[in-house]
This record gives C-alpha cells, structure tokens and sequence, in this order.
C-alpha cells in the first residue's frame, strides 16, 4: 500500500503490485517448475536452516496456492534471457516474464491495517551468543525444526551436527523486558505460551528421555485455559520451570558444541548446567516497513512503534475510518487477534451501514427442468491434472472404461478440467447430451466440489447431482511408483461414483426466512458496545439486564490503565445506548424461556410480574463475572482488609484516611491459581498496579507492598510494572504453600494489620504492618448453568461460556445464531471486553442483515412410519437439531430442525430403527458405491 | 544477618538507597530490580560472605541499612561491571557498593586498600609501589638499552617519557617496572612495529588507582587530574589506558 486519499467512507487507496511472473489462472500448483529451476536460495520461511528454488511458494498451506517467481534470485532476470526452466517445463503455459508492476488506485470506504510483527533480532545481543555458537537458535528457527514441513521433516535435530540434543532449554523475555540498546520495555505476551508448547512438543518428538528446562522471571499463561496448560506441562509432562534469568551463554567446552548455563536457583545457589540446544524466546516488534507506512499513511504510532489506539476503541487508529487489529496494536496472541480482526470489520461496517449491498450483483441460473431427473443419464469427465494425474494414471484407459459402465452416455478427458474452457465444455456436454448426473475424476472435492457443482448448476442442472472421483490426491499422488494399479484404482473409483451418480436426487436450496433483531443478555460495557454495534448499522436490538441499571462491573473502572477515564466513558456509552432509537433496553429483566433458532428466536422475559416475548435472529451472551468473596485473610471480619476496588473508593470519599496511612498491602491471586480455581483471572496484576501508582504518586512515603505470585502485566501493560518499581513499591513473592499469614495488631496505639510472608530472596520472614490490605480476588462466573441449558450452549469447568473454538472462533458457538462476549466467556480487562464486544456484533450481524439464511440442505430426513420415539437421536445430537414431538395419536416422533443440522450423520448412526436417513449420502447410495467397489 | 523477622511499614524513613539514588544518573535504576538473579549468576564475588549482588540490593531495598553497609562483601566487589553488563534493567549494582564502601571511615576500610592509596600519593608517580619518578624513568632507559643491544631487530625502538606532541599518552601498571621490568617490553614492540607515536609520562604514570577501589573520592580524583595534566602538557591526542 502506497496511499491513503481521503476522508472515511470515501478512500482511494494506491496499492502496488509487483509482477509474479507466473499466470494465476493457469498455475496449477504441480511444482514441476521449482523441481526443474536451478536456483537455489536461502528459503526463509524456514528462517534459513533450508533451501528453496528461486521460483515457489513461500510455504505449503499458501493461499492461493500459486508460483512466485523471485526475480531478486532468478537467472533469467539476472543474465538476461537465459534459463526459462520453468518456462519449458510448465504444463499449464502458466510463466509469463513479461509482466509488469501495476498500480491499483482502489476506491473504498474503510481500511484495516493487520501488518502484524517481526520477531526480535537477537544477533546484537552478545551474552546469549547467538550467531556464534551455531546451537543458540530463536524460538522461530526451532518451531522450523518441529515442523513436518521443516528443514529436518520434523526430526528433532541441532544445527552444529544434526545430532538429537538430550537437553533443551529456553530463555525467556530475549529483547523484551529489557532495557539494552535495540530492546523493548514491552512484554512480548506470547513468548511464555510458545515456549512451554514448543517444550512439550519437542518432548513429544523426542519420547520420554529429553529433558526440558524454561529459564523465566515471571510466568506470564493469563488466557483462557492457559494456567491448566501451564500446570499439565510442569506435573505431567515434566517440563522443569527454572526461575531465574541466565547471565550467559558460554561453550561448554574446547571442542564441544555444547552450551554451559551458569544461572542462580530461586533459593540463591549457584547452579551450573550443560545443554545441547538453548532456544533463545524472542519477542514481538513492529518492523521499519511497517512504522514507515504508518508515517506514509498518517497513523500515529506509539513509543514502541504499535499503533496508538484508545482502551475504548481499540481497533480505531489515529485516522478515522483506518481500522487496526493484530500484533500492529500491541503483542497478542492468536485469540484476541482474532478477536480484534472480528472487531475491526464491525467496526467497517458502522461506519459504511449506509452502503450495504450497494455494489453486490446477485448471480441468476437458468432454471431446472424436474423432468430430465428421469432416466439416470451420466456424464464423466476424467482429468489429466497436467502430468499430476496423466503421468501416473491412463487417462484415455480410465475415460474408456467409464463408458462401458452402466447409464453413462458420455464420456470426456480434459488436460484440466478446472480451467475455465473445460467449464464451458462440461456445459455443452450437459445440454447437447441431455445429461442429467455429471461425475469429474480429478483433484479433490476438497477444493473443487464447490466449482462443479456451480458449473451444472449453470447447465441447468440441481447442483447436488455432481459427484466426485477423487483420482489424484487419492490415487495418482500416493501411488505415483505403480502407475498400472493406479490406473486400476482410478477405473474402481469412477464405477463407485458412476453407481452412485445414479441414485442421487435434486436438493431443494433450504431458505430460511430471517429475523433482523438481535437479543443482547447483559446491559455491561461488553452488552452496550455489542448493541451498539448492532444498532447503528439499523439493527433494532434487545438489552436484558436482570438488575435495575446499566453499567456492570465498568462502573468501578475509574481509569484505564492507559489513564483514561472510565467514568466519562460509561456515562457516554449509557447514554447512547439510552438515547438510540433501535435499542430497547429491558431493566430488572429475566429470561424464562428461549426456543427456535438462528434467525427465529423466540424469547420469554419476565419483568416484575409482566412477561413478554421477544422475536429476534440471533443471541449475545454478556452476562459479565463477578468478583470472589474470600474467607481468607481476615476479610469480611477486619474492616482494614478490602478487595479489588473497595480501597481506592474509601481513600476517594475519605481522603485523610490515605493522609494517615504509613502503609498499605496488595495480596495478589487470592483464589486464582489454585487447585479448586485453576485459573489465572488476568486483570489483577494490572488493577493493583495502577492503585499501587496511583496512591504512591499522592503519598510518596507510603509504604506499599505487593505479594505476589507472578506478575502478569502482558504487553504495554509492563510499563506499570516499571513505574510501580520506579516509585519505591516493594514486590514479595510468595508460594501456594507458603501463603501469607495476616493478623490483627496495634502498633503505638494504633490498630494494624500483621501480615508475615517469606522474603522471596533473602528467605527469611518479613513482618509488614500496614494500615490497609486490598485482595485482588478470583473474577468468577456468575453460574449460568440455567441459561446454558436453555440456549444448549456448554460451560468450562469455571463456569465461563465455553466457545467453538479457542482460537478461531472466540466468539462463536457450535450452535449458530448465539455469540458470547466479555466476562461471561473469561476474566479480561475492559479494552479486551470491547474488542470481544464488537467481534460479537460483527458475527451477529452477517447473520443479521441476511434476508434469509441458507443453510446447507444435506440435512437428516426421519421416516416418522418407522420411528419408534426413543429419543436417542435427540441425546445424540451435538446441535440440537433433531427432537421429539409429539403426533397425536401415536405418541412421540422424531423431527429434524433443518436450520440447525449440520448433516454429520451421528443421529442416522444412533437410530436402532435405521428411520433417519441422510440427504445425498442415503443408506442406499452409499450401498450402492460400497457394492460397486467389491465389482471389479 | 539474624534469622529473625525483618520488621517493616513504619513511617517511612530517608534510607540508604535513596540517597545514593540521588548521586546518580537516573538513580542508577537501583529501584527497578525484578530480582532474577543475572546479576548473581554473573558475579565473580557472589556466594562470598554470603552474599551477592541480588542479595546486596535486596537488603538496600528493604532498608536493612546496616547489614548493607557494615557487610564486608562489599570489599570483594571486583567492579567488573558484569552485572550491570547483562542486567535487563541495568541497575548500578556497583555505584550501590561503592557507596557503601565510602560510608565507611578511612580507618576501617581494607588495610591492604588504603595502604596502595596511601603508598601512591607520596609522589607524583602515583604509583601503588610507591616509585618516584625518576626510578621509574631510569627503569625504562635501562630496559630499552639492553633490548636495543641484544636484539638488533629492535635497535631502534623507543620507549619515551614526557615527548612532547606524541600522539598515544601510555600508562603503565605499576607492579612491572619493580618486579617484572621484561613485562613492558612486548607492548613497546608492537607499538614500535605499527610505528605509533607515543610517550609515557613521569608524572602520574602509573594506570591502578587504588583509590578508587578504596572509595576516597579526594584521592582518586587527584590520581587521575595528575595523569590527565600530564597528557594535556604534551599535547597527547589519545590516552591509552592499559589497566
């Protein structure tokens, strides 16, 4: 990207193409091109321990999946003319030397920015070694050597003599936490996860005998599930956690490549270790490319060259209408940046509601005629692939033979069959033969089904009487050194899928029609940001909220972490939400009961004695958390010992209380990190923190003490850290099995509490009096199970929302149309809730703003003759599509709610009576494959 | 250090670490400590006394003002700076001890400390031998004398003291012109190969400064204006220290 001209909603954006070299349309992908180029060059996806071709694709899961030629490397390119391997051996005619950078001026309403990072450069560093001692390597280099796709085909090796090491350690915080030259002040956030997966991966590769060490200063796991890891990988994979930064990296010795640690045990000793390999956690940086586009483009940056963006919009840059999400707003993990790209595109589609659907065209086939479905006609086109295919399999042979098989009455080779002439053919073929069955031996369904499919579907035919015969990715590739059995299999795959052709019948599309309300449970910051999300993109949209105002647990943020002011903003946001004319807020408000699904929601709610229905398209789950009401050190008996923000409220309505005070403590994780809540409740560090500055920047001679256990300010958030250092608060770790000890005293006169903690360095007790303690207890789940269970949606075993997938759908359930946000799925700070918030609306809305829902309609059909009303299919049902009704008459019967299957089969697989049947894979149409397979 | 309980949280008062804080620039990070131990790991004096440098700041941190001055690990501080080298924070570790070492009257310092201190400022050498300048001188001229006459490929090398205008000011550590005067001589032979143009001087010559470890300001100072006086009379471009 080159420019941005502008204002929001109306952009033109300069992008620069450079020239591939190779034809997108024709590239088949075969890699006879990079088999054939003599170049080799140093591959860097593989961080350089491997070898590329000068022509290639940068990595195997590539999308598009299409050659690259590397002009900087390429011989033809730099002896003029000469070479043109990949020319000449190319099957598809797919090199094209002749192009030329292009410049695209592209007319838009809003951008993203999703740059994302580069890993810190650890070669400046000199005391680790790196770059001299050939077994230090990055953390990046080593998730190469794990991968099957790796330089070493995921053989666990070392470069100094590709020996398997016996001893692995790894470094923590290597250029983040760190004040050195060319270092960051930041935590990298993820380097603490990566590392005990990469020890437990590689423990896995190398079976029982490697040993593992993590060298670390504060164990940073605070996402959803990651203490459990943390734990798994310490008791029961035996990973071994060592506290202590490493001075040095030195050789072991002359003429060995092995690395000695000399480093200091947490209890003071002087420990020497030998490893083979020492992984060097490196962390997150914005690289030069990409602060320079943010200057060229006009986005601020901050110190650190992230992004600047507000706790309250935290996908919005500097620039309105120029969104960012990912590690180009700060160092994060997979699920938030998700989280965030979710965000950002809602945050697109407020800001160009007024344009939806302007500039779609909507696709029209011609229409089916019912009556050619009679007699079975079958079409069958076997392809080459190029040589994929052709060079293993006969094609001729296979076309041949499909002839001779029974209701086929035409048969075709093409050299590839996916290229857009062959479609026009397959086309043809289907009209002037009058085929009403088509059958492609080729690629895969994978990639291609959705292809065919439309092809006849433009011929006039139901798109659902397509089959596949996968003869390549099946056949030709994994039996390329025996081509006459190959030949032979490829004959048995196309008579299973002729005998199946036979039998398939036309699917009716499955519309559905679509409500355009959205229900949101829970009026807390995440609920009104999700609603209006929803509501300015013209969504009308529900809020209950079972208690009597708005506002949730935001109302005690009295400033973000940044310093922001939380107050201001949630008074903002009441209002809005109060104020707009497509939100109806629902106070002292429960849910009874809910049924349907996506789309058609219907909803009880009771107010007071009144109850209603509410008829909406989707649900979001923002029910929040609450915080732990310890019975533990004196609270709830000693009114000196707070929680969370009880301390900071009583020094703000009396302030004399925080004059007279000589000192105060903060205990950290009470109630989190233990065996009976084994999770991390994330914010705590970062809250403490803050009031820890806050109260020594009114009161430099206060005492303050933290006890803690590992503090956990990831990313930006270690500047608090600092400060808090910086200002004189004194930081006592302690253990789970050594936990603080408070007790009520008086000191002159005065009443204080007593707490005695082990100094974690010195190793002898300390006796903190203070005035005041503040427990930064558990944020806990509000126990939902009811709520759950109505809406079929599971919990973890915290009680939190369990979602569909941690990394890639954090927002979404396995059943559609119902989304979850904020503290309902985890404890996180309000700026994560925001994001989470807005990634909620955006899946919501492209539900929403359908007219209808198409839902894929290979669902399961129940003969309710043979239905005996058991219910196992309803038991068995991981979506709750199938259920009992009742018939009159004949007691209970099976049906099937089509909106919610997903066609899986396990209810067809459950019934005893064999009632349920499933569209386009019958009993009988897998019969008959199964039986034409034995037939050869 | 007793075992007992380490009593904190009274009115705060002005501790030993904040005043040094003061003398240095940023406070010499000497809050910032993340106690992860790269300091001790690296430290050659750690485990002496029992103590090292994560230990030492601790205490500081703490306010366990005594135990930190009064330790006598702070003598056995080499002032390597190995700890601040590696430190992720980089603390002034060493400015910390050295403070400590000052709090301490002269009298009660390191005999063997403030005997070298003492033993240089007799004569403008500065020598810790105590050698005046014209031994020194005298040394020099009768090692080159017979280097020039048994090794005729280095007839013509030189070893000059007090040349004016001469590009490298060289000094000298003081222990060789008494106990091991052939150890000079390597050095001069390079210099002579390369063809620098270089001099030592007879006033503050000698490159230790025991003073410096002894923590006397005033001595340390004059050790070093006499050497720097020195190299700026000859109109030195470089100084070249070899300690």
């Amino acid at each position: 990207m080159e420019s941005i001209e502008g204002d929001a909603g109306n952009f033109t954006v300069t992008v620069r193409e450079r020239p591939r070299y190779v034809d997108m349309d024709k590239c088949i992908a075969c890699g006879i091109c990079a088999e054939r180029c003599p170049r080799k060059v140093k591959d860097e996806y593989n961080q350089g321990l491997a070898k590329r071709k000068a022509i290639y694709v940068q990595y195997p899961q590539a999308v598009p999946l299409k050659y690259v030629i590397d002009a900087d490397h390429c011989i033809y390119f730099k002896k003029k003319g000469r070479c043109r391997a990949c020319e000449k051996y190319c099957p598809a005619d797919a090199i094209d030397f002749t192009q030329k950078e292009k410049i695209h001026k592209i007319q838009v309403g809003s951008v993203v920015l999703s740059t994302g990072f580069k890993s810190f450069d650890p070669s400046g560093y000199d005391v680790f070694g790196y770059g001299s001692l050939p077994n230090v390597i990055t953390s990046m280099e080593f998730e190469r050597i794990l991968s099957a796709s790796g330089p070493f085909q995921g053989h666990l090796q070392r470069p100094s003599d590709d020996k398997p090491p016996q001893k692995i350690a790894w470094l923590q915080c290597v250029g983040s936490r760190d004040l050195h030259a060319g270092c960051h002040e930041y935590c990298s956030s993820v380097c603490c996860m990566y590392a005990i997966k990469e020890a437990v991966i590689a423990k896995e590769h190398a079976g029982g005998d490697l040993d593992t060490a993590i060298f670390f200063m504060d164990m940073r796991t605070p996402g959803k599930e990651f203490d459990k890891y943390y734990d798994r990988a310490r008791d029961e994979v035996g990973v071994r956690f060592i506290r202590s930064r490493v001075h040095s990296i030195e050789l072991a010795g002359h003429g060995s490549d092995d690395l000695r640690i000399i480093y200091m045990s947490e209890d003071g000793k002087l420990k020497k270790e030998i490893f083979n390999l020492v992984v060097l956690s490196t962390g997150l940086e914005i690289s030069e490319d990409v602060r320079k586009l943010a200057q060229d483009l006009g986005i601020e940056l901050d110190l650190h060259g992230f992004a600047k963006t507000s706790s309250f919009t935290p996908v919005a840059t500097s620039r309105p209408g120029v969104f960012a999400c990912g590690a180009f707003t700060g160092p994060k993990d997979i699920p938030q940046s998700v989280m965030e790209a979710s965000a950002a595109s809602s945050a697109c589609a407020v800001l160009l509601a007024d344009s939806r659907n302007t500039l779609t065209q909507e696709k029209t086939y011609p229409s089916e005629d019912p009556i050619i479905y009679e007699e079975p006609r079958i079409g069958v086109f076997v392809c080459h692939c190029g040589i994929n295919i052709g060079g293993v399999v006969d094609v001729p042979a296979v076309r041949d033979y499909a002839e001779t098989l029974p209701n086929v009455v035409y048969v075709a080779d093409n050299m590839f069959t996916c290229s857009q002439d062959t479609q026009g053919l397959i086309r043809d073929a289907v009209k002037e033969n009058r085929l009403n069955r088509v059958v492609v031996a080729a690629c895969t369904p994978r990639t291609h089904e959705p292809l065919f499919q439309e092809t006849i579907r433009d011929g006039g035919l139901n798109p659902y009487l397509f089959e596949f015969a996968n003869i390549r990715d099946q056949d030709a590739w994994v039996h390329q050194k025996e081509p006459e059995k190959a030949t032979e299999k490829a004959k048995d795959l196309v008579r299973m899928s002729v005998a199946k052709a036979a039998l398939l019948e036309p699917i009716e599309p499955l519309l559905l029609g679509n409500r355009h309300e959205a229900m949101v449970v829970g009026g807390g910051a995440a609920g009104m940001i999700a609603a209006l999300d929803l509501a300015d993109q013209g969504l009308k949209t529900f809020i209950v909220e079972q208690k009597g105002k708005l506002g949730g647990n935001a109302k005690y943020v009295r400033k973000t972490w940044k310093g922001e002011d939380g107050r201001a903003f949630l008074a903002d946001l009441i209002g809005r939400v109060q104020g707009h004319k497509q939100i109806e807020v629902l106070l002292d408000t429960k849910i009874s009961h809910v049924s349907g699904f996506v789309g058609n929601f219907t909803t009880t709610v009771t107010t007071g004695s009144a109850e209603q229905e509410l008829e909406h398209g989707i649900i979001i789950l923002a029910v929040g958390a609450k915080p732990l009401k310890p019975d533990e050190y004196l609270y709830g008996q000693n009114e000196r010992v707070m929680r969370w923000h009880e301390l900071e409220e009583l020094f703000e309505k009396e302030p004399e209380r925080l004059e007279q005070a000589e000192a105060v403590a903060f205990i950290q994780c009470v109630g989190s990190r233990e065996p009976e809540r084994p999770y991390c409740s994330k914010f705590c560090c970062t809250s403490s923190l803050q009031q820890a500055i806050d109260f020594k920047t009114r009161k430099p001679d206060l005492n303050i003490y933290i006890l803690y256990r590992d503090i956990r300010t990831y990313g930006q958030r270690e500047e608090l850290y600092r400060k808090a250092r910086e200002l004189g608060v004194i930081f006592i770790r302690y253990s789970l099995d050594k936990k603080p000890v408070v007790e009520e005293t008086s000191v002159d006169g005065k009443d204080k509490l007593k707490i005695t903690v082990k100094d974690h360095i010195l190793g002898i007790p300390l006796e903190l009096h203070v005035d005041y303690l503040n427990l930064a207890t558990a944020i806990i789940a509000r126990g939902e199970e009811e709520l759950a269970k109505m809406l079929k949606v599971p919990l973890n075993e915290d009680g939190f929302f369990l979602e569909a997938h941690m990394k890639l759908r954090p927002v979404d359930f396995a059943t559609d149309g119902i989304f979850v946000c904020g503290l309902a799925h985890y404890p996180k700070p309000l700026e994560e809730s925001i994001v989470q918030a807005k990634a909620a609306a955006a899946r919501a809305a492209s539900v929403l703003i359908k007219e209808s829902v198409e839902v894929e309609p290979t669902v399961s059909v129940v003969d309710q003759e043979k239905c005996i009303g058991c219910g196992l299919c309803e038991a068995s049902c991981p979506f709750g599509a199938i259920h009992l009704v009742k018939v009159p008459g004949r007691g209970y019967r099976a049906e099937n709610i089509s909106a919610l299957c997903k066609g899986c089969g396990i209810c067809a697989a459950a019934c005893p009576q064999k009632a349920i049947d499933m569209k386009h894979f019958r009993d009988r149409q897998i019969h008959a494959m199964i039986e034409a397979g034995g037939r050869r | 250090m007793a075992e007992e309980a380490i009593k904190l949280g009274g009115k705060r008062k002005s501790v030993f670490i904040d005043k040094v804080k003061k003398l240095l620039p940023e406070g010499g990070n000497l809050n910032l400590c993340l106690t992860c131990g790269t300091c001790s790991a690296g430290c050659p004096a750690t485990g002496l006394e029992g103590m090292d440098p994560r230990k030492f700041l601790r205490m500081a941190a703490l306010g366990l003002d005594e135990e930190v001055i009064n330790t006598p690990w702070i003598w056995m501080c080499t002032m390597c700076y190995r700890c601040v080298y590696a430190c992720p924070m980089k603390i002034d570790i060493p400015a910390l001890v050295y403070a400590a070492r000052a709090s301490w009257p002269r009298e009660k310092r390191p005999k063997g400390l403030v005997g070298s201190c003492d033993m240089a400022l007799r004569n403008m050498s500065h020598s810790a031998m105590g050698t005046p300048p014209e031994d020194f001188t005298f040394v020099v001229e009768d090692v080159l004398e017979e280097y020039r006459e048994t090794q005729p490929e280095f007839k013509d090398m030189e070893a000059p003291i007090d040349k004016k205008g001469a590009h490298f000011f060289l000094n000298q550590n003081s222990r060789e012109p008494v106990t091991e005067p052939d150890e000079m001589v390597p050095l001069w032979k390079i210099l002579h190969i390369v063809g620098a143009d270089w001099t030592y001087a007879s006033k503050g010559w000698a490159a230790e400064n025991y003073c410096m470890f002894l923590a006397d300001d005033d001595s340390w100072k004059k050790i070093i204006e006499t050497s720097v006086d020195a190299a700026k009379e000859l109109g030195c471009k470089v100084f070249l220290n070899t300690e």
